[in-house]
């Protein structure tokens, strides 16, 4: 557990507070809706209703992640979210293909949702005409993925943040800051076992202390490729679980957990890990967990 | 089967060693016939590529690669494939004029992309989901029965050196921690 020397810098993004010294603000859970297929939208309110009682309970800031995989799907996807996420949250939307991130970002700027916006994301394959629609169109925030495909180490995720380790013009930080996008997220890049998996973790507190933003992953990719666990099928919900416990533990502001279905099992054991960081960053660094921190919700 | 096919390991299934054609299923729920050597799922446009081209250049038998079914959304990986044994990399690492989001190959080197483009030969089914029409064009490959390409060639992983740590450090060679956790940059 630990606390960083560098100011840490604190967002809000449409009401949730992200970031800060470890122990004040509680890891914020961002829970995935990624509809293979097409759209089940009954079972995905009901997933949404399960996550957002989780956080009004245990104090966890949630936000949803939609994945948008087909443009067909585009206009139903944003007209959900308009219809079904409250009005003062946050909301992300994970897209892969740079055609389909332009014409979502159009989307959500017609329907005035561009202010809730998390864009997930900015990283080295990020297109010009990508930069170009997001300077037109710019969203709340940005989560920056620091995946370098030359080198996997925090100090690679690193170069890729700074100058774009001779990948791109610039690094990413400075192209999302030519963008306008004030409020930025990084995301370590959790690569597969056997491709220094651990790196994501071990780059959380360098990252941070590096450039006090507010600094997070989705670690359980890596349960979610570790085939070896198909053996063990009891154990494979509570480690994917349990693996971003590593976050919060090593100074991380938030965490990509994975399917928000997994949300009953994510919230406690995050909250159960937020509270044993504040409690000894309060007695040894005097960092006082925020009003609505599990710490002060659940004793 | 030799002990240095396949060195990369991988979701695969391998079957006939001496067979000259492989099978990369993108979306298609399909199971190729035991006469091919090799087949199994490609995922993404970087990772997944690469293990495709370690695997496949250790067994000179290969000859043909069948990328079949729809393609991955958004990774476009099997149109990254394709496009690697057609372009190569750049200077950069990048595969040249690759569909796919992230397509880097940073894992192998260039005698090893070299060798797969030399080696193999794709027969681009992507967006093909017709199994029978598969099966017929993998079949009319297995009758051309080329021969091997040489020796097999095992790719090496290549991997960043690792750091010599010279003093104390905890967690990273950018940072310091003190005994009760408090962090701060090294050196400062």
């Amino acid at each position: 557990m630990f606390s960083f020397t560098k100011e840490q810098k604190v967002f809000d993004i449409s009401g949730i507070k992200i970031g800060g010294q470890p122990g004040t603000y509680p890891t914020v859970l961002i829970g995935g809706l990624f509809f293979k297929g097409e759209p089940d939208f009954d079972k995905a309110k009901s997933q949404l209703k399960k996550m957002y009682d989780l956080s009004r309970r245990i104090g966890n800031p949630s936000m949803p992640d939609f994945f948008v995989r087909k443009e067909e799907f585009i206009e139903d996807i944003v007209d959900f979210i308009e219809k079904s996420t409250p009005k003062n949250q946050p909301f992300s939307v994970d897209i892969i293909d740079p055609n389909l991130k332009i014409k979502i970002l159009e989307a959500l700027h017609e329907k005035k949702l561009l202010s809730r916006t998390v864009y997930n994301s900015i990283h080295v394959g990020t297109t010009d005409e990508e930069r170009k629609t997001l300077k037109k169109f710019t969203p709340e925030a940005a989560i920056i993925v620091a995946f370098n495909p030359k080198d996997k180490s925090p100090d690679g995720k690193i170069e890729v943040l700074a100058n774009g380790a001779n990948l791109l013009d610039k690094g990413l930080l400075d192209i999302t800051k030519e963008i306008g996008i004030k409020k930025v997220l990084v995301d370590t890049a959790a690569m597969a076992p056997g491709d220094n998996s651990g790196a994501s973790i071990s780059a959380i507190p360098v990252i941070k202390e590096e450039y006090g933003l507010p600094t997070g992953c989705a670690i359980h990719n890596v349960v979610e490729k570790s085939n070896w666990l198909d053996d063990f099928k009891d154990a494979r919900k509570p480690v994917d679980a349990a693996s971003n416990i590593n976050i919060p533990l090593f100074g991380g502001d938030f965490a990509i957990f994975g399917p928000m279905h997994n949300s009953d099992l994510a919230f406690p054991m995050i909250a159960w890990e937020d509270i044993l960081v504040s409690e000894y960053t309060e007695s040894y660094f005097g960092v006082e967990p925020c009003d609505f921190h599990p710490r002060r919700k659940l004793f | 089967m030799p002990e240095e096919y396949y060195p990369w390991g991988g979701e695969f299934t391998a079957c006939n060693d001496k067979s000259c054609v492989a099978v990369v299923l993108l979306n298609i729920d399909y199971i190729p016939s035991d006469k091919v050597a090799i087949y199994g799922p490609l995922k993404t446009e970087n990772i997944g590529v690469e293990k495709i081209v370690a695997n496949v250049i250790s067994n000179p038998h290969i000859r043909y690669l069948a990328v079949c079914g729809d393609e991955i959304r958004g990774h476009r990986s099997g149109g990254s494939l394709v496009a690697l044994n057609k372009n190569g990399i750049d200077k950069n690492h990048k595969i040249i004029d690759a569909p796919g989001a992230i397509p880097y190959i940073e894992n192998l080197n260039e005698d090893a992309i070299d060798r797969f483009r030399s080696q193999i030969s794709i027969i681009n089914l992507i967006d093909v989901k017709d199994k029978k029409q598969i099966d017929k064009i993998i079949e009319e490959a297995l009758s051309r029965n080329p021969s091997p390409f040489g020796e097999p060639y095992v790719a090496i992983r290549i991997t960043p050196e690792a750091m010599i740590i010279d003093d104390k450090r905890a967690l990273h060679s950018k940072i310091v921690v003190d005994y009760m956790g408090k962090i701060k940059k090294r050196g400062k």
